[in-house]
């Protein structure tokens, strides 16, 4: 039960006061998750500590080779934010599809992370931009690299009762560079995504340099698919290579079935082409320059 | 016909200003002093037997005031839907249902309940109950639930000889020699189709506050569509007189869509036995969940359908089955068999015909009414042969609908005729508006995908009769300053009759809706009516508030004749005004008072003046409505134009044109509202929304995130047109108009994917998985 709903106005406040509760309390950024989960008695605190009074946790910050998300960002801040749309389209595409536009006002997208959820549309979007997370406890601040932030599946390595993700930081696009993301869905809003694809890809001569290509939900947070990214390094852009990169990652996807959200069969069959559109549409942005 | 100033008339809705400010009452607003909250304990088996109830700890907390279980709690059998009391001569009533029993029958069946002073105390108490079950083998299917080995339900309830866990009777319908017909035909289709279990998913969830004074008498707010027969379904399962209960809405229902024709869920009766016990008031909220798990479904159901036509595309006969898991308890399982069959059977002009149609009980939440009861089930089935046999012959859809549909005064099953119809003008209007004539040349926007067009046409009713007793009384008084005030029995369930009710009521008296009041949904108010539902309300009940209104103006005009020094024929009255008919411009005439107008002949009185000439008379003018209504179709069609993508079988419906033949539109903004909102669910029923179980018999939908309703984004650009007609049995020519919009959607848009993608989708909803597993069998 709830009993106390404070305000830090710095980050070294907001941490003393986790520390003083002694895993009683908890951080809250947004809460559409959390204020369900409490609900449901899946998680309790005595103590909520909100972040949005401290200066700078509702800004998106372009730096001189970066891009930085603060903690109380919200996802309709990105999918308002023209600076994101060129940067890092995939994940304005990923923060629309987020529940409905009240949610969209009050989640934020470094909750989306910290919950954990392997699908989590602005997770698997940020999981293919090189990003790392800025993340204070009483012994400092480190930072972490995002596929670090995973214990399991809907586990997260951040304890919420001690330590703060202040921001997200992914390197800002440079020429060639180009990012995308894809999901499925069984309505166009309110729905968790049945599978979501992330990709980044830069373009030299019509030929892919670096992959990133990420897909979810089949395992602890968005999962590159290691072999398809493999096997497109260097090679030519062409629809028989991006079609092929599809295959590999089918091979690699363990989805599992779920009543609700489609079955493994009809996952897998469609990650292919997912994973050809998200490619494409990556390509697309690195040749728009 | 007189000036028609209200009636088809778009006038603003009585309750348009108090739902759209948060102002209107809702029974889940309502609260008392002293009120206690209730909450129930469900069952988590599907089939099981109460070998032990331990209630014990539970009545010790603080703040518990009644605890009620199949030990305590009333032990008469009944039907929690109308059927209990409307159920025609020709049939029996299926009694199967106790308000709490030692067998439970599906997730979600009430186990036992509690009132405390707070919702939160009632939840704890709850988690102090102890129960020991026998686990009792379940079954889930309905095919398998006609089995030999599988177990009965209903033992001795009211199963008919003729097949294992069939409630009340098979419903058969015979028309001409449908052997003989299919014989005869040239070509001839069949197929099967399955229909998934959905939800209506009203706004407001099955509500009630009982309230027990301490004379005995009853009173209970509730979300009900049907005041007056839950009033008397509440008398026999507590055995208190139906004249000592007073059933109502406060005034307002939060939708209803078929869901409570009849008890709402059980909220009345576990409110009322909670009341009776603990002596004050006790409000049963159902959350979103219990709505869900524990409340009827719409019918799930597997259609067959035979037809045969000749060459020329003439149809000559039609077979039809059709199989519906009811789940646990019967509700409306011997008529929604009937009802689907007699719709789907009326909407061509098949010499040879047969329907044979029933439910079966298995262990699943209820199944019941829902918006379209049974025909969009069969119109589903039949109306994807009709486009099946349309490629057999090599003939268009839209042709081969023209030559087989129904036309004025055809002979058909049903025991009341066909008199008015423009389904032919509705395919005319909507094919136009859709651009049907560019099907054959549909462009798709890219390459992975394929687009195509689909019409479906159907029919439905405009009151209950005759599959559930239905007749429609209404009082008129006309007040000593001349306004007037009505009483009808039909609650408002957002379906606008508070305002159509009215505009009927103006125009067949004659006087402007604002001098006008209403009194609605409350069963001591008002005289008896069979309750919302059946697309009846503004027809049937407006027939009777149009009888009682002419007989209050025959007793005005007889009363008023005198001093006009004329006979009562040669009076009229309109807009409030009463003068000699023969008076050439009503509007300019001058006003004098009774007693003048002998002298003044060109002049008018108004009804103020009369009433009040009549008050100081000792004399009133007070009437009663009392009708049988007869029957009347609607007609109507949908068409679609769909897009597929292939390689995800992810589907956008491009357009959606629903054109329907409602009578007289007695307000069109209020049935343009019902089009639309009938379209979008079946949207969802074509496309996305499901209620499935595993294994174990727990339903794997159960709230907003996981049933796939379509949101504001889901849904496409819609046209509504209304094609009038005039009924004559109808109020000013009105037919029903609610229930038509959810027949036709899912039937178009299924034969809009099979035009896309050359795929016949025989099971709903046509999921992108669905789809996928159609295109890619090898994947």
């Amino acid at each position: 039960m709830v009993q106390d709903y404070v305000f830090p106005g710095t980050v070294e406040q907001a941490v003393a006061m986790l520390a003083e509760s002694k895993g009683r309390a908890r951080v809250i950024a947004g809460g559409t998750d959390l204020v369900l989960d409490m609900r449901d008695g899946k998680i309790t605190a005595d103590k909520l500590v909100d972040l949005r009074a401290i200066d700078g946790m509702q800004r998106i910050v372009e730096h001189d080779d970066s891009i930085s998300i603060g903690a109380s960002v919200t996802h309709s801040q990105i999918v308002r934010s023209t600076l994101l749309r060129h940067h890092a389209p995939g994940l304005v595409d990923a923060c629309r599809k987020v529940g409905s536009l009240q949610i969209r006002n009050v989640a934020t997208v470094v909750g989306n992370v910290v919950n954990g959820n392997p699908a989590a549309d602005a997770a698997v979007a940020l999981a293919c931009l090189d990003a790392t997370a800025t993340v204070v406890d009483e012994q400092g601040t480190r930072t972490i690299p995002f596929n670090e932030l995973y214990a399991g599946i809907c586990i997260s390595c951040i304890n919420s009762s001690c330590q703060i993700v202040t921001q997200i930081s992914f390197p800002k696009k440079k020429a060639g560079e180009g990012s995308s993301y894809i999901r499925m869905e069984q309505r166009k809003a309110l729905s968790l995504p049945m599978l979501n694809v992330s990709s980044k890809v830069r373009v030299i001569n019509s030929q892919f340099q670096d992959v990133q290509l990420l897909m979810a939900p089949v395992g602890a947070g968005p999962q590159h698919a290691v072999t398809a990214e493999d096997f497109l390094m260097g090679k030519d852009i062409t629809d028989e290579n991006i079609r092929q990169a599809g295959v590999l990652a089918r091979e690699q996807a363990t989805f599992r079935s779920s009543a609700v959200r489609g079955s493994k069969e009809y996952r897998i069959g469609v990650l292919p082409v997912c994973v050809e559109r998200a490619l494409r549409a990556a390509i697309a942005d690195a040749q728009e320059g | 016909m007189a000036n028609l100033r209200a009636v088809g008339k778009s006038v603003d809705r009585r309750d348009g200003v108090d739902k759209t400010t948060g102002r209107a009452l809702f029974t889940s607003d309502m609260t008392f002093p002293g009120m206690l909250h209730a909450k129930v304990l469900r069952s988590p088996h599907a089939h099981a037997r109460i070998v032990s109830i331990d209630t014990s700890k539970a009545e010790k907390l603080d703040g518990v005031k009644a605890v009620m279980t199949h030990k305590n709690g009333p032990k008469n059998l009944f039907n929690a839907a109308a059927p209990m009391f409307l159920t025609v001569s020709n049939l029996e009533r299926v009694l199967d249902q106790y308000l709490f029993d030692e067998i439970v029958r599906y997730v979600g069946d009430e186990v036992a309940a509690v009132a405390a002073t707070t919702e939160a105390i009632a939840e704890k108490a709850l988690s102090l109950i102890e129960v020991e079950y026998e686990l009792l083998p379940a079954v889930l299917d309905a095919e398998e639930a006609m089995s030999e080995n599988a177990p009965e339900l209903h033992a001795g309830k009211g199963c008919t000889p003729e097949g294992k866990n069939i409630p009340g009777e098979i419903i058969r319908i015979p028309y001409g020699d449908v052997e003989k017909g299919l014989k005869e035909s040239d070509v001839v289709i069949e197929k099967s189709f399955t229909l998934p279990i959905v939800k209506q998913v009203q706004m407001e969830t099955q509500s009630a506050v009982a309230q027990v004074s301490g004379s005995g008498d009853v009173t209970v707010w509730s979300t009900t569509q049907t005041p007056h027969p839950s009033r008397a379904i509440l008398g026999q399962v507590f055995g208190i007189p139906a004249s000592k209960i007073r059933v109502l809405a406060p005034p307002y229902v939060g939708g209803g869509f078929g869901v409570r024709i009849g008890l709402s869920g059980l909220a009345e009766a576990i409110a009322l036995g909670l009341a009776l016990q603990a002596k004050r008031p006790v409000k049963m909220v159902y959350s979103r969940k219990e709505d869900f798990i524990a409340s009827d479904t719409r019918h799930p159901a597997t259609v067959t359908v035979k037809l045969g036509a000749k060459k020329d595309g003439t149809f000559h006969a039609l077979d039809l089955k059709g199989i519906f898991n009811t789940g646990a308890y019967c509700g409306f399982g011997t008529e929604l068999p009937g009802v689907c069959g007699a719709m789907t059977l009326a909407i061509y002009r098949i010499p040879h015909q047969r329907y044979l149609g029933h439910s079966v009980y298995t262990n699943r939440t209820s199944s019941g009414a829902m918006r379209g009861f049974g025909n969009p089930q069969g119109n589903f089935a039949l109306e994807q042969v009709v486009d099946m046999m349309a490629d057999a012959l090599g003939m268009s859809p839209y042709e081969l609908r023209l030559k087989n549909i129904m036309k004025v005064n055809d002979p058909w099953c049903l025991p009341f005729p066909c008199l008015s119809t423009e389904l032919a003008e509705c395919m005319k209007q909507a094919s136009e508006s859709i651009g049907w004539e560019k099907r054959e040349s549909l462009k798709a926007s890219a390459p992975h995908k394929v687009r195509g067009m689909g019409m479906a046409v159907g029919t439905h009713v405009s009151n209950a009769w005759p599959f559930c007793v239905d007749y429609d009384n209404a009082y008129f008084t006309v007040q000593s300053d001349g306004t007037v005030h009505v009483a009808s029995g039909v609650p408002e369930m957002g379906t606008g009759v508070c305002t159509s009710l009215i505009q009927i009521a103006a125009d067949a008296f004659g006087i402007d809706m604002d001098r006008i009041s209403l009194s609605f949904g409350d069963t001591l108010t008002t005289p008896f009516d069979i309750g919302s539902h059946a697309s009846r309300t503004c027809y049937a009940a407006g027939l009777a508030i149009k009888e009682a209104a002419e007989d209050a103006r025959a007793q005005i005009f007889d009363y008023v004749a005198p001093y006009f020094d004329v006979t009562p024929e040669m009076v009229s009255l309109q807009d409030g005004y009463v003068f000699v008919s023969s008076l050439s411009d009503p509007d300019a005439a001058s006003v004098v008072s009774l007693d003048d107008v002998k002298e003044h002949k060109q002049s008018k009185v108004s009804l103020e003046n009369i009433a009040y000439h009549a008050h100081v008379r000792n004399k009133q003018f007070i009437s009663t409505g009392k009708i049988v209504p007869k029957n009347a179709p609607p007609w109507h069609v949908c068409f679609a134009d769909v897009e597929v993508d292939t390689e995800t079988g992810k589907v956008d419906v491009l357009n959606l044109v629903a054109a329907h033949d409602v009578g007289t539109a007695v307000n069109p903004m209020i049935v343009e509202g019902q089009i639309e909102g009938g379209v979008v669910q079946g949207l969802g029923y074509a496309l996305t929304e499901e209620i499935r179980y595993n294994d174990s018999g727990v339903q794997t939908h159960s709230n907003m995130h996981s049933y796939m309703l379509p949101t504001a984004e889901d849904i496409p650009p819609m046209k509504s047109i209304i094609v009038e007609s005039h009924d004559p049995t109808g109020p000013f020519g009105a037919k029903g108009a609610g229930e038509c919009s959810l027949v036709c959607p899912a039937s178009a848009i299924a034969n809009a994917l099979a035009n896309a993608t050359n795929i016949r989708f025989t099971e709903l909803p046509a999921t992108p998985e669905r789809i996928f597993a159609k295109l890619h069998p090898q994947n």
